[in-house]
């Protein structure tokens, strides 16, 4: 029975084990700073994002698995390798579901939402997404007012557009919107807001520090993707002036 | 029931809950049984300057404070918020009096009660 409590709090009686949380965590807030530096290309910003939530995750788990390999009496309680094997593809696993599969699932799962299989929205997109060279989203619309849009690229592309964007806006400002998530699922850029999702809702550190990554870059690209179809300013500027003022109206 | 949160005691009408543009939307609601959100614009903007986003806003609002209804509809337009009045005019106004008096309830307690007991049963002495 003491050789099992001993088990249980070798973790933090261990040095070796201390040593590895310990440059787990500085991993973790180190790529955090090198996140906030601007310039970051797209994958590097997603590279670091999932780099920043391992390495913290990681103490949690190698725990997790010290107090397993206790409980079942295996011997990997007493061997860093061994706990260090188990607990890093557990880490990579858990990092790796939550993020492309459970975020962007319960997403979907949580929202009253509805899926537009045809009319002028639903040609527009399957249109534009065989001339980008896309899989084809699907589309769903969100009971909501507010004008909301947005789109995942996981294992599934799928734009997200609330009832609210459908009923401020006229036909030719919806094909805005629509190009506009056209772009982000084609630059891969939607990843990089999901993985800041996770960030922003996992990682204390990101809260500790008022995080927050520059993506004018990437809305930037999105919009010019819009102005170079429609040829025009028009409806762009339309679009955002309507999501502005349902924002300042509802204040 | 209805969620009030602010009496204006210079108003008249639905004015005395609702802001002008709040109770000028719900009369049209009242005047049609269902309505889009464009619809009530148009009407709306024969009367007012108003912009579509304004009564998009402030339809959400009213729906917030119960006051109406509203379901997804897809049809040949594409998918919109169908609004409707959540009661009748006068279920309504039973309603903002019924939370109105409650709130005064909540917040006076023992001198609220007492004075509506009063103020009742004079009205009842006078009958």
């Amino acid at each position: 029975m003491i050789e099992k409590i001993g088990c249980y709090i070798g973790l933090i009686l261990d040095p070796q084990k201390i040593i590895l949380s310990l440059i787990s965590l500085s991993i973790s807030f180190f790529t955090l700073l090198l996140l906030k530096k601007t310039g970051v290309s797209t994958k590097l910003k997603i590279s670091l994002i999932y780099a920043h939530l391992t390495s913290l995750v990681f103490p949690f788990v190698l725990f997790g698995t010290h107090v397993g390999c206790g409980i079942a009496c295996m011997p990997c309680y007493n061997n860093v390798l061994s706990l260090v094997s188990y607990a890093l593809p557990t880490t990579l696993f858990i990092s790796t579901i939550s993020s492309f599969f459970v975020v962007p699932s319960l997403y979907i799962i949580t929202n009253k939402k509805r899926i537009i299989k045809s009319g002028h929205l639903y040609r527009f997109i399957k249109k534009y997404s065989e001339k980008m060279k896309i899989s084809e989203p699907k589309i769903y619309v969100i009971d909501k007012a507010e004008p909301i849009a947005f789109s995942f690229r996981t294992f599934k592309s799928a734009i997200f557009l609330s009832v609210g964007v459908l009923d401020i806006l006229k036909d030719r400002e919806i094909e805005c919107v629509a190009l506009h998530e056209l772009s982000h699922l084609k630059e891969k850029s939607s990843i990089t807001k999901i993985s800041l999702s996770m960030l922003k809702l996992f990682s204390p550190f990101s809260l500790i520090s008022g995080f927050n990554i520059d993506s004018t870059d990437e809305e930037k690209k999105a919009d010019n993707f819009v102005l170079k179809e429609q040829k025009t300013k028009k409806y762009l500027i339309l679009t955002k002036k309507r999501f502005q003022q349902f924002k300042c109206y509802k204040k | 029931m209805v969620n009030i949160n602010k009496i204006r005691l210079n108003k008249i009408g639905l004015e005395l809950f609702l802001s002008p543009l709040e109770s000028d939307v719900i009369g049209i609601l009242f005047g049609k049984k269902e309505a889009k959100v464009r619809e009530i614009h148009n009407i709306l903007k024969r009367k007012k300057k108003v912009a579509l986003t304004s009564v998009a806003v402030i339809l959400d609002r009213l729906y917030k404070k119960d006051l109406v209804k509203r379901k997804v509809e897809n049809g040949r337009g594409g998918i919109h918020y169908i609004y409707s009045t959540s009661e009748s005019k006068i279920n309504i106004e039973k309603s903002i009096i019924e939370s109105s008096i409650n709130k005064l309830i909540d917040v006076f307690g023992s001198s609220a009660v007492n004075y509506f007991d009063e103020r009742f049963s004079k009205r009842g002495d006078k009958k």
